[in-house]
């Protein structure tokens, strides 16, 4: 269980964390979504201590985090996979933190196993892909097979084996009722993953509820009908309480009716239909639509209409 | 969204981490000793410790003799000085190589990141700091008594060898040898109480150093009575000079100018041996009292 009470993190000329208040719970995988600089890694940074809130607090599991006896214990953290003396092995890294907390060599060798690190753990760290460095972020992260996870972008380097694999294995911490945190810049990775979102921008929380949630608040279905009778369909169809749009002049963009409600609305109307699609809102289009405000660094002349 | 099928409590078995033990000065000390003796460059910073321990007390000896004096006899006091100033020539040097390694064993950790892995395990930072500081302070001593033990036997056979006799009874001489390794690991841990402070290698050598070398030699090339007695007074508040105060043999002006009385400038302090010892401790103090609060308010 993390707690966040109105967190706030400013440095010296900006606010990267500004008064967010959130909770992850245990049992559920926690997206930790926003674009590059909302402040993600900043807040996950202050959950261990990295980094010292300028107000508000942050605890885990009742409280902060360097007070528990047995921090690696409580909270297995993948900040960032660099953190890593290069000219060590990595089972000598490993061995470096286990022993602070009197773990032993046998559940060095069991993280290993269970990260696939067995082939590399005596050679150097220097020599690893940024794949493997993950892998062994995550190995060093289960060291104390601690009941609360964050993960800042575990997937970013891993290549498709690896992704579906820390997928299955952050899904199978969760479901054996670990509180899992997990940070990623894109939609589509914690549509796969998370069931609850924490979405944020600049520094506050635009969005947090459960991903299904935030589906139906994107707007439900769109139905793309086309039409030569586009005037008259789309005022019987107003008359329902659909929203319409006319993208082209004989298609309409109909919100808020089912598709089956609109083919017997033309019905009744003697309106002909060419075409009649429904299109989902994904998650990718519900999470742009939250954060288009919010973007530090926008990317010139790319119309949203490119992304659907 | 994939539902997920995990098999119960297999996905991360708990296996010896359901055993838990909570944070301790041990476990920290271990966990130091792991990280420094699993980086190669510790143990060749180490060897060349021991080899230029050994290298340049032999050779020290080895041309160290009183026949010079022709047929003057050398005192007892002044044979003692000069098995001293065999032994501890190579301090000077050794003070170098702890300075690199004390500043790179701290601000390495810094430099490759590692430090944030130190510090997520151990949250209230501190403790680590002083375990590492501990690890260091006693691998290189322990270095340092292998060096002392092989080059003390050899010194002394060589220098009987020259005709000079060392008496073993002779608390300064043995004041002055093991001081001299006092001296070395207390300037190990200078530097690395300023590699704490600065987190960064170039800048954390570049400045231990400086305060090492550079600094009482820059003053020392002030000479001169008056204002510039003062500033001399002040370069004996420098690490290498309260070093020279630890490693000092009373005997000296019978071996550099047996005979003569000594000459000693009006308003030049000496400082004594303990003098020396405890402005080592001073500057240690110091400089970790500043690390310990900048570690408490720095993010990491």
């Amino acid at each position: 269980m993390i707690e966040a009470q109105s967190l706030t993190k400013r440095f010296s000329t900006t606010t990267a964390v500004d008064g967010i208040t959130f909770s992850a719970r245990p049992g559920r995988v926690t997206g930790f979504l926003g674009p590059n600089g909302a402040g993600k890694s900043t807040t996950m940074r202050m959950i261990v201590g990295l980094d010292r809130p300028s107000s508000g607090s942050i605890t885990v599991n009742g409280r902060p985090y360097a007070e528990h006896t047995a921090p690696i214990h409580e909270v297995g953290a993948l900040l960032d996979a660099t953190a890593v003396s290069g000219g060590r092995s990595a089972r000598n890294h490993l061995l470096a933190v286990a022993a602070t907390h009197r773990i032993g060599a046998r559940r060095v060798d069991e993280v290993i196993r269970l990260t696939g690190l067995e082939s590399v753990a005596r050679k150097r760290v220097r020599g690893f892909s940024l794949g493997m460095g993950q892998r062994l972020g995550l190995a060093t992260a289960l060291l104390g097979d601690p009941a609360t996870l964050i993960l800042d972008e575990p997937v970013n380097g891993l290549d498709p084996d690896g992704v579906v694999w820390v997928r299955q294995f952050v899904r199978g911490l969760a479901a054996e009722g670990r509180t899992v945190l997990l940070s990623s810049h894109l939609m589509s990775e914690m549509a796969q993953t998370a069931d609850h979102l924490v979405i944020l921008g600049r520094g506050r929380i635009i969005a947090d509820a459960a991903v299904t949630d935030i589906l139906a608040d994107a707007g439900g279905t769109t139905v793309a009908v086309r039409t030569p009778d586009g005037g008259l369909l789309a005022t019987a169809l107003e008359a329902h309480g659909a929203g319409i749009s006319f993208p082209e002049p004989d298609l309409l963009s109909v919100n808020g009716l089912d598709s089956r409600r609109i083919a017997e609305i033309a019905a009744q109307n003697g309106a002909v239909i060419y075409e009649l699609t429904p299109y989902a809102a994904s998650l990718e289009e519900a999470y742009m639509a939250l954060t288009r405000d919010d973007v530090e660094y926008h990317s010139a002349g790319t119309p949203r209409e490119a992304t659907r | 969204m994939i539902a997920g099928t995990p098999t119960p409590s297999t996905v991360v078995p708990a296996g010896d981490a359901a055993i838990r033990h909570g944070l301790s000065l041990r476990g920290m000390i271990r966990s130091e000793w792991i990280k420094l003796r699993s980086i190669g460059s510790t143990w060749w910073m180490y060897a060349a410790l021991l080899v230029m321990t050994v290298g340049i007390g032999t050779q020290m000896s080895s041309s160290t003799s009183f026949a010079w004096l022709g047929d003057e006899q050398p005192t007892q006091m002044g044979m003692q000085a000069a098995a001293v100033n065999a032994m501890i020539l190579g301090a000077d040097i050794n003070v170098l190589v702890v300075g690199v390694l004390g500043v790179l064993v701290i601000a390495g950790e810094y430099n490759t990141g590692m430090i944030r892995s130190t510090f997520t395990a151990v949250p209230r930072r501190v403790p680590v700091l002083l375990a590492k500081a501990m690890v260091f302070a006693v691998v290189t001593f322990l270095v340092g008594i292998l060096s002392l033990a092989i080059t003390v036997p050899m010194s002394i056979g060589i220098l009987a060898g020259n005709g000079i006799d060392v008496r073993l009874d002779d608390p300064h001489y043995w004041r002055a040898v093991i001081g001299s390794l006092v001296y070395v690991v207390l300037v190990g841990l200078i530097a690395f109480g300023i590699g704490a402070i600065l987190r960064n290698i170039a800048g954390g050598i570049a400045l231990a150093l400086g305060l090492v070398l550079v600094a009482p030699i820059a003053l020392g090339l002030v000479s001169g009575v008056g204002p510039q007695l003062v500033l001399r007074n002040v370069s004996l508040l420098f690490p290498i000079n309260l070093g020279r105060a630890l490693t000092a043999h009373p005997g000296y002006p019978d071996f550099a100018a047996p005979g003569e009385p000594p000459v000693r400038l009006e308003g030049l302090l000496v400082l004594e041996p303990w003098q020396g010892a405890l402005g080592l401790v001073v500057w240690v103090v110091v400089l970790f009292a500043a690390a310990v609060v900048l570690l408490k308010r720095r993010d990491a």
